[in-house]
């Protein structure tokens, strides 16, 4: 690895050591995710049972909750961009010879392994609470599709917001507004067709729609996330093109963020 | 007088650019999407092993010149070379010939500052063994050996300074540049990291470019010194020549009727430059401190409420080029 290359692994242990030094942010995160989990779940399986028969609600719901996580995850870390580059080390990395799109990928990768690590926990939690997940070593990689393009989609979001804006208290309230909202309207607690025919359309172009019905067919099997949206017969086709969604969403944002970082550190 | 023009300047480069040259920039310009001509056509060179002082007032350029010398700011027109490579095309390998130490703090504060070190280490492309001595040698020159494995934040200003100079040499740049190093620290604190970064300088050969506001310290510490302003190059040259082109002294008259005495023929007639007028102020500049001034000093002491006379120094040199440069046009026109 050329010097040049050698500045994503760099970058990435630098923001693994801050991340951990700030762990308790990352414990918060999990906190609303894992009471869906533990409680609300439960009481709205057994208060409304199910929606369709085969699907275990607990289960689907508790799997949805990782469309919020990794979403939320993901726009909080773009604090910690504001707060170097108000505060911190930016201005040396501008000099230093290595490419300008080091520094928002090795954010990125460090996001998603973050995520990703959140993610499992969350089936282990859904696991042990009663939730029956079923997956094979053909249907997890669209687990890991779902989660890993969400993440990165929304981390090239908030590190592109993280530049552009000036000050934290200004992005703490896009955290909720971006990161959590479209949570709402995913499929993640309640499936598509039960919304209103506008939003069904609306919910159809989210990138968290996409990740939810991929997480949960690499998780749960039979889903009918997918089918809700590309309205075909086979799954395995129907997730190719969901897929194919996120990763043109993960790889505009994460351009995005690095042609923003670059304009703002090059004048 | 001609050793204060940008003329003279080219010659100095001249002689510069016969030796190893550790940067050479030349005709560099740069104007901002709004229209803003932040540098005008500047060019000068720094030779190894050189510490090359750029000064002006706020907004004069400086900065902006020292964005297109790191690789930050993208120059309108002309080109700037580190160690013989391009910035531009060759940034990477350009850029791992710099350290860089920032006006202001860009230490990672929640990190000690052998994590900060390292990081730099790694991002410079340095080997492990390499970096790990020199991380330890380098600690222990700045004196942070013991608070090594601290977080930075736990720092005094003067230590996170010492330890940003520090991670400028890690990687033994050719080339430091220093941008207002010491600006917002004591006087015992400067004094401390002036002679720091000297011994550094010294011990490593490492050509320095510096820019400050303290020009008692770019006296000093300036083998040469370049005053810009309005994005030109107005002077460039040793600190001494530019005092001695200034004149060897200076008639401080301090007075309610600053014009009037400026206007003077007596005073015309001994002043090597236009006088300078700030506020209630009159500056000659005179070649020496000379007996044939009494009379007219004394003349000057019935007008005003002091008159001195003192040896020229760089701010005044700094004072006649950027608060008068167009006096120093008209008087060479």
């Amino acid at each position: 690895m050329t010097a040049v290359w050698s500045g994503i692994p760099a970058l990435y242990t630098r923001r693994a050591r801050i991340t951990l030094k700030g762990a308790s942010a990352m414990v918060g995160q999990l906190a609303s995710p894992v009471l869906w989990i533990l409680v609300v779940g439960p009481a709205m399986a057994k208060a409304l049972g199910g929606f369709a028969p085969g699907i275990d609600y607990f289960t689907y719901v508790a799997v949805g909750q990782i469309a919020f996580l990794v979403p939320f995850t993901a726009m909080f870390a773009g604090t910690t961009v504001i707060t170097d580059r108000l505060f911190g080390i930016i201005p040396e990395l501008t000099v230093a010879p290595i490419p300008r799109f080091a520094y928002p990928l090795a954010n990125a990768l460090l996001v998603l392994t973050t995520a990703l690590v959140q993610s499992g926990l969350m089936l282990v939690l859904a696991t042990a609470r009663g939730a029956h997940l079923s997956s094979s070593v053909t249907r997890a990689p669209w687990f890991v599709a779902g989660v890993t393009l969400l993440c990165l989609t929304l981390y090239g979001v908030a590190e592109s917001l993280a530049h552009r804006i000036p000050r934290q208290e200004v992005y703490g309230p896009l955290i909720p507004a971006i990161g959590v909202t479209p949570f709402l309207l995913c499929g993640s607690v309640y499936p598509l067709h039960t919304l209103p025919g506008w939003i069904q359309s609306l919910s159809k172009v989210l990138p968290w729609t996409h990740a939810v019905a991929l997480i949960r067919y690499g998780s749960m099997g039979g889903d009918p996330g997918l089918r809700a949206i590309w309205n075909r017969t086979s799954q395995p086709e129907m997730a190719v093109l969901s897929v194919l969604v996120l990763a043109v969403y993960a790889f505009g944002a994460l351009a995005l963020a690095v042609r923003n970082f670059t304009r703002t550190t090059t004048s | 007088m001609s050793s204060l023009t940008a003329r003279s300047t080219l010659r100095s480069s001249d002689r510069a650019e016969a030796d190893a040259l550790a940067v050479s920039v030349e005709n560099l310009t740069k104007v901002y999407p709004d229209g803003t001509e932040a540098v005008r056509g500047i060019s000068f060179a720094v030779g190894e092993g050189e510490v090359f002082g750029l000064l002006g007032p706020n907004g004069a350029g400086k900065s902006t010149t020292l964005g297109m010398l790191t690789g930050t700011v993208r120059p309108s027109g002309g080109r700037v070379e580190v160690g013989g490579r391009l910035i531009s095309p060759q940034a990477y390998e350009a850029r791992r010939l710099m350290g860089v130490v920032f006006q202001t703090s860009t230490l990672d504060r929640q990190l000690s500052a052998v994590a900060n070190l390292k990081l730099h280490a790694r991002l410079w492309g340095m080997s492990k063994p390499d970096a790990s001595q020199r991380i330890a040698e380098l600690l222990s020159v700045v004196g942070l050996s013991e608070r090594g494995d601290h977080p930075v934040a736990t720092y005094s200003g003067g230590m996170s300074r010492r330890l940003e100079i520090a991670r400028a040499l890690l990687a033994r740049p050719r080339l430091l540049i220093l941008d207002e190093p010491t600006v917002g620290l004591d006087p015992i604190v400067r004094e401390d990291l002036w002679s720091l970064i000297m011994r550094l300088h010294s011990d490593a050969g490492v050509a320095v470019i510096v820019s400050t506001h303290y020009l008692e310290e770019a006296e000093s510490i300036c083998d040469r010194v370049a005053i810009v302003d309005h994005g030109r190059l107005l002077a460039l040259d040793t600190p001494r020549h530019l005092i001695d082109s200034l004149g060897g002294a200076v008639i401080d008259v301090r007075t309610d009727e600053p014009e009037r005495i400026a206007g003077r023929p007596d005073v015309a007639a001994i002043a090597l430059h236009a006088p300078v007028v700030r506020d209630h102020l009159v500056s000659v500049p005179i070649a020496t401190k000379d007996v044939s001034l009494a009379a007219l000093v004394s003349e000057l002491q019935q007008l005003s409420s002091s008159v001195t006379v003192r040896h020229s120094t760089l701010n005044d040199v700094f004072i006649h080029l950027t608060a008068t440069g167009r006096t120093f046009e008209g008087a060479r026109s």
